[in-house]
């Protein structure tokens, strides 16, 4: 076993493959292409308008259809309509723009809509700042919507060229879960130029690791089985199948039905549909952790890059420490917190959001930390200050907002 | 159940489970009757609703495809839908007077602007009814409703000077129409040329509820009672009369003048194809 581990990490690429010094937004709008998109319903906002400016131009020339919406709900009930209608089809915003999915989020996650959404996380609350990384959307991608009784899938890229699989993985499982599939990005993905590779031919995808899947009709009569079985073919208007969806409670028929009895078939199925298929999304990286590491150090995203630096060298110098990179950040990758350790989350908000979940999934006697940047990363001095103290086992010391807010 | 229920209609959404005495079935079936005076099988048309009285009574009662958007969002998903569907597929949507003209007025409207083949009947009881009767953006003035219990006093939208299908014709409509529920042959009439128009067709009818309405606005259930009411106090067009409310008849007849959302997103698509197809991704 080697130190480092990397749980189904997406994107191998090799020499011959065709490279771009370019953005992640790039890197996005290429693998929706390629994943088979072909609607994309977006509303302009920094930091992903890129990705609705790419969609513009390229969707077309595939046969393909850009629609600029009214506002942002409006953007995902077209994508949900497209989708509805047979086709592929993505939107992609940021936090402002994210609140207002919640309303079809509900409707897609409930009629089981596949579809796929793009989050470049901003530093908020409300507009905050613009042009800034930020995570602050970690639990509003879990709980996305209002109502309870679902679960969701969200993969979290840390590269430009993580984004590009990660693009279409969230198209392939969003086909096989009949779900919406959330992308959550950060300004640094999205508005960063990086090396890229762009696979051309099929056996470039495979080596990529790239999987595809079809859209399918569902061919009724009973359009939502009270299972947690996936590859369930989603519904489809237009085919004459006489399907039905709405944002009421379904039969299996999908029937408005108000009974606590079809209520609990219909949140059975979409939550187990994902936690007993986890397997299926499951996606890490990890330094370290098979020597038991004192200090497991996590984070997603941007920061895990520079966290990643940290680590390394830190545990060249010989201290105790590993790292989790949860790729698959819902559902959450408790499974990789096995270990008692002292726990650091590196995250870009003040607030350490991810720290809750943390807690959740160490065990007893485990202590966790946070150390919080926003609108800009931390520093690999930084990190290694914050390594030491906890390796002594003294506290941290609170600095402005960034650490140990907990 | 009649030939045209049976032809088009779950038999497990009959009878309705709207209230005793409800209006709404006038409008249901005059929509249904038209659609097949046209010749349209079930899997011609996707049947789209909304929220309330009119989207929850109507929703799954269609034997083909049948869709029921959240408050508001319904014209958003239609017109989605609409540009995935194969263009001879038809939409219907019936929708209620809040749905249409408040919680997703902006959706409608863009709806509107781009022509998007719709046929949409906004069913209209006069306020929100569904949960339990307050005024609406429809509810003549001075009507006690539990939101308005001294009288409705904000200006509402069909007043003469602040009609809403004035707005949706300058937005961009190419059918409008006013009718009550009780226009019956007349009604239909309207509802053939709206489902006969490839583009935005929207026609507004106004139909009794007896729950809710007739009880706070005419301290009576009796269905003859709201029935006589709104009758009286509509007219058609150039007939009108001082007390006159609801002003019946074609607004504009615009069909076929503009191209329709898909076919002009299809086109364009196309002829972006032929030009740059082979150009590569980036």
């Amino acid at each position: 076993m080697t130190a480092e581990t990397q749980r189904d990490k997406p994107g191998k690429t090799d020499e011959t493959m065709k490279r771009y010094l370019e953005t992640g937004n790039f890197a996005v709008a290429q693998a929706a292409v390629m994943a088979g998109c072909r609607a994309f319903c977006g509303y302009p906002i920094t930091p992903a308008t890129e990705i609705a400016e790419a969609m513009s131009k390229l969707l077309p020339r595939v046969g393909g259809y850009y629609v600029q919406a009214e506002d942002e709900t409006a953007a995902m009930h077209l994508a949900i309509g497209a989708s509805l209608g047979g086709m592929k089809s993505m939107t992609a915003t940021s936090g402002p723009g994210f609140i207002l999915y919640a309303d079809p989020y509900g409707w897609a996650i409930g009629c089981e809509v596949p579809l796929v959404v793009l989050n470049a996380q901003r530093v908020g609350p409300v507009s905050g700042i613009t042009g800034a990384p930020g995570q602050g959307e970690f639990y509003l991608s879990r709980y996305v919507t209002q109502g309870g009784n679902f679960e969701t899938i969200v993969l979290a890229p840390g590269t430009a060229q993580e984004a590009f699989a990660l693009t279409i993985e969230a198209f392939y499982l969003s086909e096989r879960f009949r779900t919406p599939v959330t992308i959550l990005a950060d300004q640094l993905i999205t508005d960063g130029w990086e090396d890229l590779s762009i696979p051309e031919t099929e056996e470039e995808k495979r080596l990529m690791g790239l999987k595809f899947f079809e859209r399918r009709a569902h061919p009724g009569p009973k359009f939502y089985p009270p299972t947690d079985e996936i590859d369930v073919p989603p519904v489809v208007l237009g085919m004459g199948a006489g399907a039905l969806c709405s944002d009421w409670t379904p039969t299996e028929e999908g029937y408005d039905i108000e009974t606590v009895e079809a209520q609990h078939k219909h949140a059975y199925r979409l939550i187990y549909k994902i936690r007993n298929h986890k397997d299926i999304i499951m996606r890490s990286e990890t330094l370290f952790l098979d020597e038991e590491p004192d200090l497991v150090v996590v984070a997603y995203g941007t920061p895990s890059r520079v966290v990643k630096t940290a680590v390394k060298r830190a545990h060249e110098r010989g201290q105790s420490i590993g790292m989790i990179r949860p790729i698959s950040l819902w559902p959450f990758p408790e499974e990789l917190f096995k270990s008692r350790a002292t726990y650091l989350s590196v995250e870009l908000n003040y607030d350490g959001q991810m720290v809750r979940e943390i807690q959740r999934a160490a065990p007893c006697g485990s202590e966790v930390h946070f150390f919080g940047k926003c609108g800009e990363l931390p520093t690999v001095s930084e990190l290694q200050e914050v390594f030491d103290k906890l390796l002594k086992g003294e506290p941290l010391q609170r600095r402005g907002w960034e650490t140990e807010a907990w | 159940m009649d030939y045209l229920a049976t032809k088009y209609l779950r038999s497990r959404k009959i009878p309705s489970s709207a209230c005793s005495g409800c209006g709404l079935g006038q409008c249901h079936k005059a929509l249904v009757k038209a659609i097949d005076d046209l010749g349209y099988e079930r899997n011609d048309i996707i049947w789209g609703t909304s929220i309330g009285c009119a989207g929850r009574q109507t929703f799954a009662t269609w034997k083909g495809d049948s869709f029921a958007g959240t408050h508001g969002r319904v014209y958003a998903i239609a017109r989605g839908l609409r540009l995935a569907l194969a263009p001879e597929k038809r939409l219907v949507l019936t929708v209620g007077d809040g749905d249409a003209f408040g919680i997703g007025f902006n959706h409608l409207l863009h709806a509107v602007r781009t022509n998007a083949q719709m046929t949409v009947m906004v069913c209209d009881n006069l306020g929100y009814q569904s949960t339990g009767g307050q005024y609406g953006w429809t509810t003549p003035p001075g009507v006690v409703t539990d939101s308005s219990p001294y009288g409705m006093f904000e200006p509402n939208w069909v007043q003469p000077g602040r009609d809403v299908l004035m707005i949706l014709k300058e937005a961009g409509a190419t059918f409008l129409a006013r009718h009550v529920s009780m226009d019956g042959g007349v009604l239909v009439e309207t509802l053939r040329k709206a489902l006969r128009n490839n583009g935005f067709s929207l026609v507004h009818v106004v139909y009794p509820c007896t729950t809710n309405f007739g009880k706070n606005a005419l301290g009576s259930r009796k269905p003859v009672d709201i029935f006589r009411w709104i009758k009286s106090h509509a007219k058609p067009l150039g007939l009108e009369k001082e007390d006159t409310i609801w002003r019946t008849g074609i607004y504009l007849d615009a069909s076929n003048s503009r191209p329709e959302f898909s076919q002009f997103m299809r086109e364009k698509v196309e002829e972006i194809r032929r030009r740059h197809g082979n150009e590569g991704a980036h």
